[in-house]
């Protein structure tokens, strides 16, 4: 199984859907806090299960780093009903699939089976939260597989420092999104059995977390189930989240980082945006779009099409929950300067600041909305982590529904606005993102 | 879809009735089977041959469409990347629309539509779907090559493998199918700059007007589509496309090697080794071993339960991942374990994988293993249910393959008759433990040594998987660099000169465990070179040793023996931070210490390791005659922590034979405590 620290797909679209495609659900909340959320779709026989704790690595203590993400490991060591190194076995041996992923604000966990082993699930996600195997022996061994990880998924990885974030450390520099997901290995090397099992008992716990089903349930026993296994799990108290203010960027900062995985190098443009639960955040997904979403879009038409001048234009936004981020990119073709292709961005964004969109292109965006979001509810498992996501973290689980409405109502002089505030030269990080054969000696 | 197009068949799952109380202690049983319907598409064929398939199902607005033409697999020989720019320049634009029209109208309908160089695939909402369609298909039939297009993509694609070069996953990957397949295979050759420059436009067309044809051709569109509707629309835009002759070429035979070797591919900027052990098999899904050989590989490396996983990863440590893989296909196909593991432990990973493979060859696998595999595929065959891609896909594979038309029907069937001893039978069969390539993509001077220790013929390659000579194991020395230099960076690092003059005298303190009984080493040091050392433990002195500047002895067990005229002039060489002496050394070479680069210093009989990056001392050996035999003894140096601001090592790890001994640093005390009687 591959715990994969983060879902890269979830830049440009939040999961949503449209009025026609509304995603039915009904939810609820257990005497312990517990937050419950039921969407049944019996047209195939597949349920999910999935639990999402309010815990990821902007949680973690200076120094103690690493914690939120390492959780997601531990917890498939066993619990105090499921023997060690049994818990994968006992899902296949079922015929499921499950997985976990952790990110800055949050650590879900889930698993699909056939629909005739829902109990089973509800039954080990219980126990995942009731007592859990948190011992010296499961925290050294995946102590080495956390490592690993890192080496695979950024040491090893071209442009692995934009891919996985780490490049967010140059646009907060107080916030602890700018701290790498993963966490410092050294904070992880030095940790104590009793300090991991303190994180456990501050952040994982019914009045923090939501369990979500969907699929082929029938609402009736999946109530009951949920009952009988989730009810008696004593609530704590809840943590205290410090909220950090990040203060705004009032010069254009630039930056160089190096990469040993490349060749080519690539431009970054790195912008600080506002909160999922923005509109603001909605009209830079659309901007987003504009720029670089589909080869009509600006910067690819201009950059890879008319110009020749990029092999690639990009853009990496990822939605959170105190302030998100949206970096736009490009790698050069041939000999073409960084500086070159930082022109081309520039002119391409002071026309987004200054001019209004057509009439054309707003449609356009609408349409790859409507798209993205009808397809985005096709399978349970999606609708699933939707569901929680945006129970927790928008605040707002009916969200779903309201996404292309939200979409649909953003006007030509409400992205002209952002743009021009968001996007400001001051506000950014420009990152020049260079082989390591250029770093100087 | 029509109901009577479905077939019902029952899932292989345990039923028992539920049982009423919750008891947390026990596993929850599953509930009743769920039954599952497996439709099929309704199919048409055109008159030029192409066949088509549609899936309705409208649960969601949106429609996908799939264009499939399958042609025998071909090899570009010294022009690959042909095809790519074939699927690279179709779709943009056609005689009827010009490139931007047709991306600025594609992008406004929110639509996808690609190409290859045999494939099409667009996908839409559905109140989109029949000017998507339309589209696709003028841009597959009508298609424009133009230099300047053709131009571009070539720019492209020269700076796309430049910047490949350095990925070590990806020359990984390329070399492995090189090697596997051989380079003049299909499934073995790659695109190189070499390649990617004998291209010509004229080769683009050509490729296009021979292969692109509707004989081999299949066409699925699944989803909120009308039959009737979309059988009218499908042939009004697809019967002229005509029928053509496809060449077929023969396909290299593809041989194993006799005796398992290690092929290696230095890449110095890795920092994990990417280890394929794999060999080539024929294997299809209509072959009588086809679902043993299913079952076989997800035992040994299909997920998170497999031995592999559970070994390297769960029990070792070694790695993110570990799995294994066999493909199916007409043709020849491989078998590949697979990891990636950080460099130092990359010798004992092959050993430990290659240990996986031959134990399912040869041993039975437990009944338990098998029940939970075939529990396994069959949960994924009744997830993928909610896919309605799942029964084009099934439909597909019948005709690409040439399956029993009831090959999905019998699927889970088939699946659990597999018996314990086919699985065996299967993976000494398919799974060629004596005959692979273990293919090692890493960086040689942190894993050859131990590599070279493994007993199998080491075979050498570059990144284009021609042989090559043995990478070289040491570093180069940067120019000007002296045995000086790493002696000033190294007090530097420990906090400098004006720090390290300061000190005139060190009492260290540390414990240790020597089979199994705790002790304690003491030793004082005072400027310039007088030094004691006592060992203690259990309340009482094992021994002790004395230089007092001009003479000293060693005492054991109250027996006093006093230093020879050689000792003495040795521990007159002493100091408190001996390493000073060590710039009159040679600069010798630089090593890789546990995937770090160390400079050696080599001087007299010591030969000192200092860490490039930090320029901590890391190692030093010693090297001594026994019995007239030459004998090195390694300490290594770590854990540095400051005292009163100089850094002192407070691990010191050292082996004396078959013996180590670890010692960790109690106290440390500068310029107190000590006095002259305590050399006397």
């Amino acid at each position: 199984m591959k715990k994969s620290i983060l879902t890269l797909g979830l830049f440009l679209f939040a999961l949503a859907n449209t009025q026609a495609q509304k995603v039915e659900f009904e939810e609820y909340t257990l005497k312990n806090g517990l937050h419950v959320i039921l969407h049944q779709d019996n047209t195939a026989p597949v349920v999910t299960v999935g639990v999402m704790y309010h815990v990821g690595a902007k949680d973690e203590v200076d120094g103690k780093t690493g914690m939120a993400h390492f959780y997601e490991h531990l917890l498939f060591t066993g619990t105090k009903n499921i023997d060690r190194g049994a818990w994968s076995k006992i899902v296949s041996s079922n015929g499921g699939s499950g997985n976990a992923n952790t990110n800055w604000d949050r650590t879900y966990y889930y698993e699909t089976f056939p629909s005739n082993n829902l109990k089973l699930g509800l039954w080990m996600e219980s126990e995942r939260l009731l007592h859990p195997i948190i011992d010296q022996k499961a925290v050294d061994t995946q102590n080495e597989v956390v490592k690993e990880e890192k080496r695979n998924r950024m040491d090893n990885a071209p442009y692995g420092k934009i891919i996985y974030g780490d490049v967010y450390n140059h646009i907060f520099d107080k916030h602890k999104y700018g701290r790498p997901m993963i966490g410092y290995i050294k904070d992880l090397d030095a940790a104590k059995l009793s300090e991991f099992q303190d994180f456990y008992k501050k952040w994982y716990m019914p009045n923090n977390a939501v369990l979500v089903v969907a699929g082929d349930l029938q609402k009736g026993e999946t109530k009951q189930w949920i009952k009988d296994y989730f009810e008696s799990i004593p609530a704590r108290t809840a943590p205290k989240r410090v909220k950090i203010v990040e203060p705004e960027r009032t010069t254009e900062k630039r930056v160089k980082e190096y990469d040993s995985n490349i060749q080519l190098p690539a431009l970054l443009l790195a912008h600080k945006t506002p909160s999922m639960r923005d509109r603001d955040a909605k009209i830079l997904d659309v901007i987003s779009t504009i720029l670089s979403n589909g080869k009509s879009s600006r910067l690819y038409k201009k950059m890879v099409d008319t110009k020749k001048e990029a092999l690639q234009v990009f853009s990496f936004a990822r939605a959170l929950e105190d302030y998100s981020v949206y970096n736009i990119g490009a790698i050069p073709v041939g000999k073409t300067s960084l500086t070159t292709l930082q022109k081309s961005m520039d002119e391409e964004i002071l026309k987004i600041q200054t001019e209004l969109i057509s009439d054309e292109d707003l449609q356009k965006v609408r349409n790859i909305f409507e798209n993205s979001f009808v397809r985005s509810n096709s399978g349970v498992e999606g609708i699933a982590n939707s569901l929680a996501r945006n129970y927790m973290l928008v605040g707002d689980t009916n969200r779903i529904n309201k996404e292309l409405e939200i979409i649909n109502s953003i006007t030509k002089e409400e992205i002209r606005a952002v743009a021009k505030k968001y996007l400001d030269k001051n506000r950014r990080v420009v990152i020049e993102y260079l082989p390591e054969s250029q770093k100087k000696k | 879809m029509k109901k009577h197009l479905y077939s019902i068949i029952a899932v292989f799952f345990i039923s028992l009735t539920t049982i009423a109380q919750i008891d947390r202690t026990k596993q929850p049983k599953p509930g009743p089977a769920p039954t599952i319907n497996l439709g099929t598409p309704n199919t048409f064929t055109l008159k030029n041959g192409l066949k088509v398939m549609v899936v309705e199902n409208h649960k969601l607005p949106t429609v996908s469409a799939t264009l499939l033409i399958d042609n025998p697999p071909k090899s570009y020989g010294d022009k690959v990347g042909i095809s790519g720019f074939v699927g690279g320049m179709l779709g943009t634009g056609s005689t009827n629309i010009s490139k931007e029209k047709f991306d600025k109208e594609v992008d406004y309908l929110g639509a996808s539509i690609s190409f290859g160089s045999t494939n099409a695939n667009a996908s839409s909402l559905a109140k989109y779907f029949p000017r998507v369609l339309e589209l696709m298909a003028d841009a597959a039939f009508n298609p424009v090559f133009k230099q300047a297009e053709f131009d571009k993509q070539m720019k492209q694609s020269l700076s796309g493998i430049k910047n490949s070069q350095k990925s070590v996953t990806a020359i990984a990957r390329r070399v492995e199918s090189a090697l596997g397949y051989g380079k003049n295979h299909p499934s073995g050759e790659f695109t190189t700059e070499a390649t990617l420059k004998n291209i010509k436009l004229q080769d683009i067309k050509d490729n296009y007007d021979t292969y692109f044809k509707p004989n081999n051709a299949y066409l699925v569109i699944i989803g909120d589509v009308n039959y009737k509707e979309i059988k009218k629309k499908v042939t009004t835009l697809f019967s002229n496309w005509e029928k053509g002759t496809i060449p077929t070429s023969k396909m290299p035979v593809v041989k194993n090697v006799e005796h398992t070797e290690i092929n290696f591919i230095d890449m110095p900027n890795a920092v994990q080794s990417e280890i394929s052990i794999l060999n080539s098999i024929k294997l299809n899904l209509k072959d009588k071993d086809y679902f043993s050989v299913l079952l076989a590989n997800y035992i040994l490396g299909g997920g998170g339960t497999a031995r592999l996983y559970k070994n390297l990863r769960e029990d070792k440590g070694y790695t993110y991942g570990a799995y294994s893989r066999v493909g199916t296909s007409k043709f020849d196909t491989r078998f590949r374990a697979t990891a990636a593991v950080r460099n130092m432990v990359t010798d004992s990973a092959v050993v430990e994988i290659l240990k996986e493979i031959n134990i399912i060859r040869f041993q039975s696998v437990t009944a338990d293993e098998l029940k939970t595999a075939k529990a396994s595929y069959t949960g994924s065959f009744v997830r993928a249910l909610e896919r309605s891609s799942t029964i084009a896909n099934y439909a597909v594979n019948i005709e690409l393959l040439g399956l029993d038309k009831d090959f999905y029907k019998n699927y889970l069937k088939n699946l659990n008759a597999v018996t314990i001893k086919d699985v065996q039978n299967a993976a000494y069969k398919y799974f060629k433990g004596d005959k692979a390539r273990i293919v090692i993509t890493g960086k040689g001077i942190d894993v050859l040594k131990n590599l070279e220790k493994l007993n199998f013929k080491i075979n050498y390659f570059d990144k284009n998987a021609n042989p090559t000579t043995k990478p070289k194991m040491n570093m180069p020395i940067p120019v000007g660099m002296t045995a000086t230099d790493v002696i000033n960076s190294y007090f530097k690092a420990i906090g400098g000169l004006d720090k390290t003059n300061a000190v005139k005298t060190i009492i260290t303190s540390s414990d240790a465990k020597v089979q199994g009984m705790a002790i304690n080493l003491t030793t004082k040091m005072a400027a310039p070179n007088k030094i004691s050392a006592v060992v203690s433990g259990m309340g009482q002195v094992f021994s002790k040793q004395a230089f007092n500047g001009t003479t000293g002895y060693s005492e054991q067990q109250g027996k006093r023996v006093e230093m020879t005229a050689d000792q003495i002039a040795e521990a007159k060489l002493n100091s408190l931070f001996k390493d000073a002496t060590y710039k009159s050394g040679k600069l010798d070479r630089i090593v890789s210490l546990d995937g770090q680069p160390a400079y050696v210093i080599i001087s007299d009989k010591t030969a000192a390791y200092y860490d490039v990056k930090s320029g901590l001392k890391v190692k030093e050996v010693v090297t001594s005659k026994a019995g007239g035999k030459e004998v090195k003894n390694p300490v290594n140096f770590s854990d540095y922590k400051a005292v009163n601001g100089i850094k002192f090592p407070h691990k010191i790890s050292m082996k004396m034979g078959p013996m180590s001994m670890e010692f960790i640093v109690k106290e440390i005390k500068l310029n107190e405590g000590v006095s002259d009687a305590d050399f006397k």
